[in-house]
């Protein structure tokens, strides 16, 4: 095991993407069955693609000193001012900034509340008009227009904008999960294929995503939480690895890692020499001085920011964590299994990840071959078996599959369900589920207009429901039995939607 | 742990110091859980006096803060409303603690089911992984699924004062003490702190007093003299509830989530067959599950399970069951309780700082016994039909007087005598 390495593959851009034909990504994923599916899709192994190059271009690189045989390091950090950044990337940076500038147009009610604020709603409103003004001011037009000639004239600029809209939070339940995250990753990831960003040598330009705007990602994100109280997607309490993030723990223990020449030397095991070390992340003092250089440690600040209580007792996974003695390369590693096993592979965080013509719901016959270089071995054995092992928590092989403590990563609300939910087409019920990892129901969620002001808020939703849904079937009201009835000045009936 | 009491007796002792027992006194005490909840129907009859208790969440620092100031059981009797477990480090101490607790005083605490004593829901919300991390494999879990099928689904409060015996108590803001309601006067509402002084204190005549400041009452108009339409923080007290038609509070329906489009009658409930994992939808479900809400009717709930109800499905439930109140837990409320709907139905919350970060406080709500008429309690249990005029009964108007409402008020337990544990292995990936 430890002498793996995880191989270096960039994500293809496409080869003749005048002609390519693009998609409104839509919702493909509809049981436990078509998560087995999605995990042979060409779309899966390019965001795994993707994941490692990112992941790889952040690993501290070793380097020839000029007029000198010595070898030295050089380390990535967050605000490295050493960074070059593409104009693209810097553009996106400034897309973010002003998403963050319109929580001045929708500050936050100060009426009664539950938790999370409605405000919220207004600034997702806000951004959700205004998008498509700014993916025009701030990306490329030839990118975004790319498409529009073709056939039925679906463009670029629509498929991106389903990945980028549905990467800060559910303006419905007012929460934030790790389903979001991945939408964003997904939205550069498009970006990528189409040849937006620049070649360049060695990862500079995956380091320059990652630290120019990744990061700024998160930092809008956290500023969403704290200005609108964003709820984590379902929370599971202590027992998930974060109540919100996932990717800061794979970039971040990337970081911290010893130093390489190529992605290819990336070492099983070991740290960057005068890296905190990994227990570090359990003192406060410690955490306060890292995390303005390092993701991991700004996470785990952000942490800290917003729970009351002792680490180890708010976040056992990542107080357990922080005790593998084998480094941070060790951390990296396992963070990039856990986020397939828990996040790629759970039904409630990917049933919500759209598939257009860039992240493709299509049987990957390279990968075939390839998955087991490239992926497998980079997995958890128990991989495959996860979904289906969950899908029957009654039985004993419950035992077997996951590890428990992360199950609880991301909730069933956890995706992406708000903007592409009104493109779904109506599907019909699906059999009755037997697992908490199935819906059950027709179509259930409410359009955010008519929802009520404050039921969302720490609440929570049932794993089988389906938030994404794309209205209300009509059966769930004639259920309404017909003792209610007789009192039409009492009880107007079902609430129509 | 055979038979005996004093077996029980060590284990609650060891579980009160937060140490798990061994997996094969869990079984044990397990089954006896069963024994006993099998001959509880569907709604317990509950007697006052009783201090009702919200969503727990494994949150046991915060459980024995709440046993602190609402006092020790046997002293006083409790009913807990569901969702003890998921999401807290100790779902496990907290629901095996409550469980020894009713083995060894079934007359005084009751236990309901909320929609977390479920196998599906606790493998995605914690519980699950909290067992097996504890004990390595997934038995204590499945023991504990066994009992979750058991508990009943609500219980029905009966002979509580309508007036509460005003608390011996200071103020915590002894300058406004002189705003308060004399002691004459009858006493509906009374919010104290966790010291046990008081914060709030509302009679029936609709006079209200709020001496702390520091308490977050989102009313800006504590006058005297100004029947409010905002009674004490969290509560809904109106003028409304004008006078006293003697000293009985009427009954008050417990339940985890709140009510079902399905069920008109306390009596629909006692006929359900509740053994079982809890289902995706169905009256069982919606009674775990719903949420009150401000709608006119029915409404489908974000949640994905149960549904929104509006006052009018309140009020008319509570008039044809000839109810003063209904509790319910299920939903995090800032201020740890919240009256709505004319003081027809109650949010009571308990768990402190929710998940470490919600900044909310919790409550408990005690309601007293109706010492009146002799310990005499007359039937108030779901009569359905009893009262033909229901369809006069107008939006607004309370139909019973209800019962005098005492909240106790908590935050989280101070966390200094908690010691590090050490860390546990980790999980495959890292290895």
């Amino acid at each position: 095991m430890t002498e793996t390495r995880i191989p270096y593959q960039p994500l293809k851009a496409l080869d003749r993407k005048s002609e390519h034909k693009f998609a409104l990504p839509i919702k493909r994923i509809h049981d436990s069955q078509d998560v087995t599916f999605f995990l042979t899709t060409t779309g899966y192994s390019d965001i795994m693609t993707f994941l490692f190059q990112l992941n790889a271009s952040v690993f501290p690189r070793k380097i020839q000193r000029e007029g000198d045989l010595s070898e030295g390091v050089k380390i990535w950090e967050i605000r490295d001012s050493d960074l070059p950044l593409s104009s693209i990337v810097q553009q996106i940076k400034k897309l973010l900034d002003k998403l963050g500038s319109f929580i001045d147009e929708a500050p936050p009610n100060t009426g009664p509340r539950r938790f999370g604020n409605i405000s919220f709603r207004k600034w997702y409103d806000i951004v959700r008009a205004r998008l498509p003004d700014l993916m025009d001011e701030f990306l490329p037009n030839d990118i975004l227009s790319l498409g529009i000639d073709v056939d039925e004239s679906v463009s670029a600029k629509a498929e991106l904008e389903v990945y980028l809209a549905g990467s800060f939070g559910s303006s419905q339940r007012l929460d934030y999960g790790t389903g979001h995250e991945l939408s964003f990753l997904a939205f550069l990831g498009c970006l990528w294929k189409l040849g937006a960003f620049p070649q360049a040598e060695a990862g500079e330009e995956e380091r320059a995503i990652v630290l120019g705007i990744i990061e700024p990602y998160f930092e809008l994100i956290r500023c969403l939480i704290l200005t609108y109280t964003l709820e984590p997607a379902g929370s599971h309490g202590v027992w998930g690895l974060d109540d919100h993030f996932f990717l800061p723990y794979i970039f971040g223990s990337a970081q911290l890692s010893p130093a390489i020449n190529a992605p290819a030397d990336i070492a099983a095991e070991g740290s960057l020499p005068n890296a905190p070390n990994p227990p570090d992340v359990a003192k406060a003092s410690v955490v306060e001085r890292e995390r303005k250089t390092n993701m991991y440690f700004s996470a785990i600040g952000f942490i800290n920011d917003v729970k009351r209580g002792p680490f180890w007792e708010h976040s056992p996974i990542l107080f357990d964590i922080s005790g593998v003695k084998a480094g941070w390369a060790k951390i990296n590693k396992g963070m990039l299994k856990m986020y397939n096993a828990e996040v790629l592979s759970k039904f409630p965080v990917i049933q919500h990840f759209p598939f257009g013509s860039l992240f493709c719901w299509e049987k990957d016959l390279s990968a075939i071959a390839a998955a087991s270089s490239v992926h497998t071995s980079n997995q958890p054995s128990n991989l495959t078996p996860t979904a289906q092992a969950r899908s029957d928590p009654l039985q004993d092989q419950m035992q077997e599959g996951t590890r428990a403590p992360w199950i609880g990563q991301t909730p069933p609300g956890g995706g992406t369900a708000t903007p592409w939910a009104s493109r779904l087409p109506l599907r019909a019920p699906v059999p009755a589920p037997d697992g908490p990892t199935q819906s059950t129901r027709a179509h259930w969620s409410t359009p955010t207009s008519t929802l009520p002001p404050f039921v969302m808020g720490n609440t929570t939703s049932a794993p089988w429901a389906r938030p994404g849904g794309s209205g209300v079937s009509s059966s769930s009201q004639t259920t309404m039995p017909s003792i209610w009835a007789p009192n039409p000045g009492l009880n107007k009936g079902p609430r129509k939607t | 742990m055979s038979s005996g009491g004093s077996d029980l007796d060590k284990a609650i002792q060891q579980l009160r110091a937060c140490r798990p027992i061994p997996e094969n006194q869990v079984r044990e005490l397990c089954y006896k859980a069963r024994e006993l909840l099998i001959e509880e129907g569907n709604v317990v009859g509950v007697d006052a006096p009783v201090t009702i208790c919200g969503d727990i969440h494994g949150q046991f620092h915060d459980l024995m803060e709440l046993f602190r100031v609402g006092g020790d059981v046997p002293d006083t009797n409790y009913l807990f409303m569901g969702d003890f477990v998921d999401r807290g480090f100790y779902s496990l101490e907290s629901f095996l603690l409550l469980l020894c607790l009713k083995v060894r005083y079934p007359d005084r605490i009751t236990l309901i089911r909320g929609n977390h004593e479920s196998r599906q829901i606790t493998t995605v919300y914690g519980f699950y992984d909290e067992c097996l991390r504890k004990y390595g494999s997934a038995n204590v879990w499945r023991y504990c699924c066994e009992v979750f099928d058991y508990l009943a689904l609500g219980a029905l409060v009966t002979g509580t004062a309508t007036n509460l015996e005003p608390s011996e108590a200071p103020f915590a803001d002894p300058s406004s003490q002189a705003s308060m309601p004399g002691l004459d006067q009858d006493i509906e509402i009374e919010t104290l702190n966790s010291n046990g002084e008081i914060m709030f204190r509302f009679a029936r005549n609709g006079e209200v007093s709020q001496p702390s400041q520091a308490a977050s009452a989102p009313s800006s108009s504590p006058l005297v003299d100004t029947p409010s339409r905002t009674g004490p923080s969290g509560t809904g007290a109106t003028s409304s509830s004008n006078g006293s038609r003697g000293n009985d509070g009427g009954a008050v329906l417990c339940v985890h989530g709140g009510l079902s489009p399905l069920i008109d009658t306390i009596d629909k409930i006692r006929l359900l067959d509740r053994k079982q994992e809890v289902p995706h939808e169905g009256a069982m479900c919606d009674l775990l599950w719903s949420d009150p809400d401000e709608i006119d009717g029915w409404g489908l709930s974000p949640r994905g399970a149960g549904f929104l109800f509006g006052a009018d499905i309140v009020k008319c439930f509570n008039h044809k069951n000839d109810l003063s109140l209904i509790a319910r837990a299920h939903q995090l409320v800032m201020e740890g309780f919240k009256e709505m709907f004319d003081s027809t139905i109650v949010t009571v919350w308990s768990a402190p700082n929710y998940c470490y970060r919600c900044g909310n406080v919790a409550a408990i709500l005690e309601l007293g016994e109706d010492g009146s008429n002799a310990g005499f309690v007359r039937r108030a249990n779901g009569d359905a039909g009893r009262k033909q005029n229901s369809v006069l009964m107008e939006r607004g108007e309370r139909g019973r007087e209800g019962p005098g409402r005492r909240y106790r008020v908590f935050e989280a337990a101070p966390q200094d005598s908690r010691g590090m544990p050490a860390k546990k292995p980790v999980a495959d990936y890292f290895l």
